[in-house]
């Protein structure tokens, strides 16, 4: 079958492509074959060849993210796309990029710096992951809410279809809405469609500055009146979140109720912010607007995209965010929120499937969600890890798209 | 007025797809008579085609209960808000049954703390602004057409407005939707918080064009209103140097709320109507907005002011109170009904093209309105590159909605060539189906008919719109093009 399955293969990739198998476990599971195709068209090459002779495929680009959606259900051939990873066209002045999907986020802010531009996202685990994975995965950070999110700045894109076909919608201008916007359908679709291979992003110019302020309360509740009292100054923050004993441990902070928050821009606007903060906190009875350096955000954004533990996020209202963390620390989580996108991040070794669906419950309750951002594949078995889909629309879109489920199988659900 | 009902009655009789909808909604919210129906024939666009009925929902279930109807007596559906659309997208174009949402009018939720709004389709945008002001909220979207058009609408066309700039189309502010599927089957796309696990159905329900269900329900985020704003009025001899300020200002790293352009043509239709302080003698107008901390937008104004002066700006005014403010808006928001009392005619374009190629591809527009022998009136989002030429017409002169037509694809065609795009917020609806193909390829059009396959809308849901083919469309060729003439209310 090996045999076969790289003969297939071979004929439309060239030996070079291929790499150990063993460097691409997912779940624990080896691929047949792996490949490292370099251009977009062997990349839909390949997925023709797979879907041509009824092998699956599975596209990742850094690895950091490999533990969401459901455990797939086969998986013959690894797609690595990190040889995808040229810039199509950079206009500083119009704030556009187009790069292929296996550069990552590291290389993408490098080149944008050098003009003083960024894309303004804050993906888990850390700037390691692909521009393709960004959009795949949909993660956002502690930005969200505050400045735009991958899904908001994506402009078009270019996926490689199982049948072959190279499709492209949207396009490189900042404003269109021609036609089906297909890149929002790929964005947060885990490649259930098809395999992103190229994306147009409208970018901004860096901030002149970034600081970061930690206050520390006496409990959840002080720190979540704070924090709404700060979010409601019209201040340009960039990210506010409410973090347990736990979670501030975690970011190595003092084990205390903390309010973290970050704001962007020039020296007018840090005074202002800094002035805010300093006030807010007297008023609130906080310890001070302790002004600390951006490595707690790092190490969130690190526990976020934990791959040795379970991670749940939480969508639940804004004003529900601190209950939710003491919720899910009464489950046995370490758990932290991001007001402005009514998320809660919640972290813990292992979590039994039981406490997982009670937490769903806990948060559907609230009119919110539940998404199981990474466990290992027994858990993302037993609970449905997105659980939110329209799964009828789902597996319609999956029917005309990969019908024979060559791309990531049983990612979404069961045989799809 | 309403004359010999018998007589007219008798000419129209109910159809079994009428008494249907009679049953589920009451005949008062049911048209089928010939003068009636006369009305939704056709949106801000004038391409007419009559409907079988309409009908006017006021809930979910009668949503979906019109649906199913129209599906068992096999006619096509097609939704409609205020008829605001500027491509023909809420014209029936193979008759069939029009669900108007305007009686689902009513703002089911607002929580200013959770900064969101649940909704009905048929609220008007700006009674949502209304809504918010007090709480210090906005809902950032603000197309031109804003008291008048339907959220609902919005969502169909993924509306801008001159505020995208900064804070992105209706798409970055949807959180979840309620929708009535092609099938009748009722569903959530979404959620009540950003981020939504999964598929993002949501993203790609906005901007289908009423193609994929109606939407029942629309959850937004809200946003905190500005501590402080300042508008700008920047006045310049030329198109060019306008457009050349345009570039000067985002290279420098100031990202304006809003960045307007408006020509002389433009200036010398809303001056003597609306007495909003343009000078008559400009050549083009930008209309600047900043926004932020009271601090810092003072500096963001004294920037703009630097750079429009370096480009030649013979002045630059900042608005010194609210009123003034609202008055340079109103000329913005009122500039393209303007052009319709200096012109018995006007066709309204809508192209994006990338914002460094603002000024040449503005160059090639003049000279090609020049060529063709028609007057071309400018008002658009300059900060996106999204133009909006109106060529101005008689069409009572023999020929002239061809010539006028023809012009338009080719300015469509200029802004193709720049690297942009067919429409920015109006939509392609049936006006710019047959322009899809200047951009997409087959597998790129093939991949989204699958899209409407999928929700199961592929014939019957609002047919003939967006894609260029289509059963019983024919395929979509320029003689197809519509007309824009001047109505009341016709923004951009």
């Amino acid at each position: 079958m090996t045999a076969s399955l790289s003969s297939d293969i071979e004929s439309v990739l060239p030996m070079a492509r291929q790499r150990p198998p063993a460097g691409y476990p997912i779940d624990g599971v080896t691929p047949r074959v792996a490949f490292r195709p370099e251009t977009r068209d062997e990349v839909a090459a390949l997925l023709q060849a797979a879907d041509a002779t009824g092998f699956t495929v599975a596209p990742q680009g850094s690895r950091t993210t490999l533990r969401l959606g459901r455990p797939l259900a086969a998986y013959d051939v690894a797609l690595d796309l990190t040889g995808l990873c040229r810039v199509v066209a950079h206009e500083p002045e119009d704030l556009t990029v187009t790069v292929e999907a296996g550069m990552t986020l590291a290389a993408l802010q490098r080149l944008l710096g050098e003009r003083g531009q960024y894309l303004p996202v804050d993906p888990a685990p850390d700037d390691r992951v692909t521009v393709g994975g960004l959009l795949a995965t949909a993660r956002a950070g502690a930005w969200r809410g505050h400045l735009p999110a991958a899904r908001d700045l994506v402009l078009g894109a270019t996926v490689a279809m199982p049948d072959g076909a190279l499709v492209r919608s949207g396009g490189r201008v900042v404003k269109n809405v021609s036609g089906y916007d297909l890149h929002r359908m790929h964005t947060g679709a885990l490649g259930a469609f098809g395999v992103i291979v190229e994306a147009s992003f409208k970018v901004a110019p860096l901030p002149a500055g970034r600081r970061s302020f930690a206050l520390r309360c006496t409990n959840l509740e002080q720190a979540s009146e704070l924090a709404f009292a700060l979010w409601d100054e019209a201040l340009p923050l960039s990210a506010l979140a409410l973090l347990s004993p736990g979670a501030a441990g975690m970011a190595e902070l003092p084990p205390d109720p903390y309010v973290l928050l970050e704001a962007m821009g020039n020296d007018a606007i840090m005074k202002r912010v800094a002035d805010a903060v300093k006030v807010r906190a007297v008023l609130a009875h906080a310890s001070g607007g302790i002004e600390t350096d951006s490595q707690p955000w790092a190490r969130l954004r690190m526990a976020a995209g934990g791959n040795d533990s379970v991670v749940l996020r939480l969508g639940v209202p804004a004003s529900q965010v601190s209950a939710a963390i003491e919720e899910a620390e009464g489950a046995g989580c370490t758990a932290w929120g991001y007001l402005a996108a009514g998320a809660v991040l919640a972290s813990a070794p292992t979590l039994p499937p039981e406490e997982v669906v009670r937490l769903r419950s806990y948060a559907r309750s609230l009119g919110g969600f539940l998404q199981v951002e990474s466990a290992d594949a027994s858990l993302r078995a037993d609970v449905d890890p997105c659980g939110e889909d329209d799964a009828l629309l789902v597996r319609a879109l999956k029917a005309q798209f990969d019908p024979r489920g060559t791309i990531n199988r049983g990612r979404w659900m069961e045989a799809l | 007025m309403r004359i010999s009902l018998p007589f007219r009655q008798h000419a129209t009789p109910r159809t079994p797809l009428v008494r249907a909808l009679e049953a589920a909604v009451g005949s008062a919210h049911v048209l089928h008579l010939a003068e009636d129906l006369l009305a939704y024939e056709y949106d801000a666009t004038i391409e007419r085609r009559r409907p079988d009925a309409v009908v006017f929902p006021r809930s979910t279930e009668e949503a979906a209960a019109c649906v199913r109807i129209a599906n068992e007596h096999n006619v096509p559906i097609v939704p409609r808000g205020s008829g605001t659309g500027l491509a023909g997208g809420a014209v029936p174009a193979q008759g069939g049954l029009v669900v108007v949402l305007t009686r689902m009018n009513r703002i089911l939720e607002l929580d200013p703390r959770d900064r969101i709004a649940v909704v009905q389709p048929g609220v008007i945008n700006l009674a949502l602004q209304e809504a918010c002001a007090p709480h210090g909220l906005l809902y950032a979207p603000d197309p031109s057409s804003q008291r008048i058009c339907t959220l609902g609408g919005n969502i169909a066309n993924n509306s801008g407005g001159p505020h995208t700039l900064a804070h992105g189309s209706t798409v970055n502010h949807v959180l979840g939707l309620e929708v009535v599927l092609p099938d009748g089957r009722v569903t959530w796309l979404g959620a009540r918080q950003l981020d939504a696990p999964g598929v993002d159905l949501r993203g790609l329900f906005v901007g289908s064009e009423g193609t994929l269900g109606i939407v029942t329900q629309i959850c937004v985020r809200l946003v905190r209103a500005p501590e402080a704003v300042r508008t700008m009025l920047a006045i310049f001899e030329t198109i060019d140097e306008a457009t050349e300020a345009v570039s000067a200002i985002i290279r420098r790293g100031i990202i304006p709320v809003a960045l307007e352009m408006l020509d002389q043509e433009i200036i010398r239709a809303v001056e003597p109507q609306l007495h909003v302080g343009y000078p008559l003698d400009a050549g083009a107008v930008l209309l600047i907005e900043v926004e932020g901390l009271r601090e810092t937008v003072l500096e963001d104004e004294a920037a703009v002011i630097g750079v429009c002066r370096e480009l030649h700006a013979r002045e630059v005014r900042t608005a010194a109170s609210e009123d003034e403010r609202a008055r340079l808006w109103e000329g913005r928001k009122g500039g393209i009904g303007a052009i319709g009392a200096v012109s018995p005619n006007f066709y309204i374009l809508d192209g994006v093209v990338p914002r460094t190629r603002l000024p040449e591809v503005m160059r090639e527009v003049m000279r090609l309105s020049e060529a063709a022998g028609f007057r071309c009136a400018n008002i658009f989002h300059a900060g996106d590159g999204n133009l909006h030429p109106n060529i101005m017409f008689d069409e009572l002169e023999p020929g002239a909605i061809g010539r006028v037509l023809d012009l338009g694809g080719q300015i469509m065609r200029v802004c193709v060539d720049a690297g942009g795009s067919i429409t920015g917020e109006h939509g392609v609806g049936l006006e710019k189906r047959s322009y899809m193909e200047w951009i997409f390829g087959p597998p790129d059009l093939e991949a989204m008919e699958r899209v409407r396959v999928a929700f199961g809308g592929a014939d019957r849901f609002n047919p003939c719109k967006l894609l260029p083919t289509g059963r019983g469309c024919g395929h979509a060729h320029a003689t197809e093009l519509l007309r824009h003439l001047e109505t009341p209310g016709v923004y951009v």
